[in-house]
């Protein structure tokens, strides 16, 4: 495995090594291969600069933002961070939205795993039958369910209260997580498992000390894509919640400026407010966010 | 540990229940649900297939419909390519690898309707950055207001989607690209395999894992764009930015035509159907031929 990963580095220096360093031909294509690096980092560049420009807008006044639009601002407003701050109602949505996507993500990662264990298991008709069913609703779209969904939660009286949320979330992203696990538990072998059961351990016992802790990888990877997944998800708060004092983040960007007419300096800080918590978790765990992407395509 | 059929019966209980009462039925009652004239919560009588007679008739819907399909062609054909374009370019380069794919990677990390709302201000006719650039490049002809003009609206719709998840598609290709073992990019280079043709003959074979992963989230996700036409342009200038969960949502939930909303979510549901089942066969087959 280290050394599939390390290879392409030992390629790129080999392709370089044979040649004598004064030979056109090597000289020509360092140079391209430097012009190719160069281009690479100006696309990347491209790409991060909408959101560079925002923050820098976000710190202008409109006045100077209109007649500066791409320029350095000429001084920092950060009275907008503030005006947005007290207008978000900040601290309250950020709260709710981490209750929300943390107990949305705890339901799956509990009774997904507890599902995909006999699924990888144990080899019967039925649940074969049962792991169709969770394949099948990978291809729901949500606004299939969101109008039922809704009538079941009023008939429930949960409308406008965060077990709608966290439930309408954690059952949605069920079947990634159930096929996830189940694909993760076949690759490993059953030993440890069948020595708990030596050492006289029931399905519970086991389930808690050998098979959660195996699956630690999988589960870190399912949390971040959760994550991204719930705390980024407009649609199940708009339809469920009501009340103001229980929006999450996402919702919270929403109704500050779809009910107000906004200019630049009071939509880019509300913008970059709500986004902010993400990016900084992004930064931080940027490794098993990529394995996330990558899952069952890569090697992690 | 063996498990028997009765301990593993009690332990796919609770992911069972929770995702039978909150999928499974209520996809089953939005079935049910459509074949009604329901309004609001009042549950309405049977009319039969009277909401999809309907629906074919709607020129908000057929607007959407045509809107959400060619969008979903246009995302997925650019979105994969210039994916697939970028991983070849971030797998050729080890040393700015990580960096560069952070930076793609910082848009998917945001809200849709904070990617909205910042793309908005992007295309914003009166002092936005875009226009801005275009005329100091010298482009005034260009100029517009791109949200605001029907021939240009779904496209610069598109384009907002596409940099949101340009480096979430790169980074799929690029994990399949260090997947494969270097000694046969290596073979094929010294067989005389190089540029182009290394790709067309090796690359593009071996990467058909994650194409076809690339391209079912993408179809999957673009025949649901709801949150940026929502926020961007409500679905105008006239119905050139409608698409299908846009019609279902304002039809349910500002109309409270829940019966009607309904059946057009049913639609939408087929097409989803259909498109994965025929993403999934065509890319299947070609995996397993490579």
């Amino acid at each position: 495995m280290s050394s599939v990963l390390t290879t392409p580095v030992r390629a790129g220096d080999g392709a370089k090594a044979p040649a004598p360093r004064n030979r056109p031909g090597s000289r020509r294509r360092a140079l391209r291969s430097r012009i190719s690096a160069a281009g690479l980092l100006l696309v990347t560049l491209v790409l991060v600069a909408p959101i560079i420009l925002a923050i820098k807008v976000s710190l202008q006044s409109d006045a100077d933002a209109s007649s500066n639009p791409l320029g350095l601002p000429h001084h920092l407003d950060w009275a907008n961070y503030s005006n947005a701050f007290q207008t978000m109602d900040y601290g309250r949505s950020v709260f709710n939205s981490v209750l929300i996507t943390g107990c949305s993500a705890l339901v799956v990662l509990l009774t997904g795993s507890l599902c995909a264990w006999p699924l990888a298991r144990l080899s019967r008709a039925w649940t074969k039958i049962v792991y169709q069913f969770f394949v099948a609703g990978l291809t729901i779209p949500v606004f299939v369910l969101i109008t039922p969904l809704y009538i079941l939660m009023r008939n429930l009286h949960l409308l406008d209260s965060f077990a709608s949320v966290i439930l309408s979330e954690a059952a949605i992203s069920l079947p990634f997580a159930v096929l996830f696990f189940t694909s993760f538990l076949r690759s490993v072998p059953a030993e440890l498992e069948e020595a708990a059961a030596i050492d006289g351990a029931g399905p519970l016992r086991t389930y808690w000390h050998v098979v959660l802790p195996l699956l630690r990888p999988a589960s870190a990877t399912l949390i971040i894509t959760l994550t991204l997944a719930i705390w980024n998800d407009l649609i199940i708060p708009l339809v469920m919640l009501s009340s103001d004092n229980k929006q999450t983040i996402t919702l919270d960007v929403y109704n500050t400026i779809g009910t107000h007419s906004y200019s630049a300096s009071q939509l880019l800080p509300t913008v970059l407010l709500g986004t902010a918590p993400l990016l900084v978790v992004f930064v931080i765990l940027q490794r098993h966010i990529v394995a996330g992407i990558s899952a069952g395509v890569g090697k992690d | 540990m063996k498990l028997n059929s009765r301990s593993a019966l009690l332990l796919m209980l609770p992911a069972t229940v929770l995702y039978a009462l909150f999928v499974l039925y209520p996809a089953i009652e939005s079935i049910q649900l459509s074949l009604t004239n329901a309004r609001g919560l009042r549950g309405g009588s049977f009319v039969g297939l009277a909401n999809y007679r309907a629906l074919l008739h709607d020129p908000q819907v057929t607007a959407a419909l045509k809107n959400t399909l060619i969008y979903t062609v246009f995302v997925v054909v650019v979105q994969n390519a210039l994916g697939l374009a970028v991983a070849a370019w971030l797998y050729s380069h080890p040393k700015i690898r990580t960096i560069a794919r952070t930076g793609m990677l910082l848009p998917a990390m945001m809200a849709l309707v904070a990617v909205s709302y910042l793309w908005q201000f992007i295309y914003s006719p009166i002092g936005g950055p875009l226009n801005a650039i275009l005329g100091g490049l010298g482009l005034q002809s260009l100029e517009q207001s791109w949200l605001g003009n029907p021939s240009t609206a779904l496209a610069s719709i598109a384009a907002t989607y596409m940099w949101m998840y340009l480096g979430y598609t790169a980074t799929i290709f690029l994990a399949n690209y260090l997947a494969i073992p270097a000694s046969v990019l290596e073979a094929a280079s010294l067989d005389g395999a190089t540029g182009w043709r290394r790709f067309k003959y090796i690359d593009w074979r071996l990467l058909a894992p994650s194409l076809t992963v690339n391209v079912t989230l993408s179809t999957i996700g673009s025949l649901r764009v709801f949150d940026l036409p929502f926020v961007m342009t409500n679905g105008g200038p006239g119905n050139s930015t409608q698409t299908l969960s846009y019609v279902i949502y304002t039809d349910s939930f500002q109309n409270f035509q829940f019966a009607y909303g309904t059946s057009i979510a049913v639609v939408l549901l087929v097409i989803t159907i259909i498109a994965s089942i025929l993403v999934t066969t065509v890319l299947r087959r070609r995996e397993v031929a490579a």
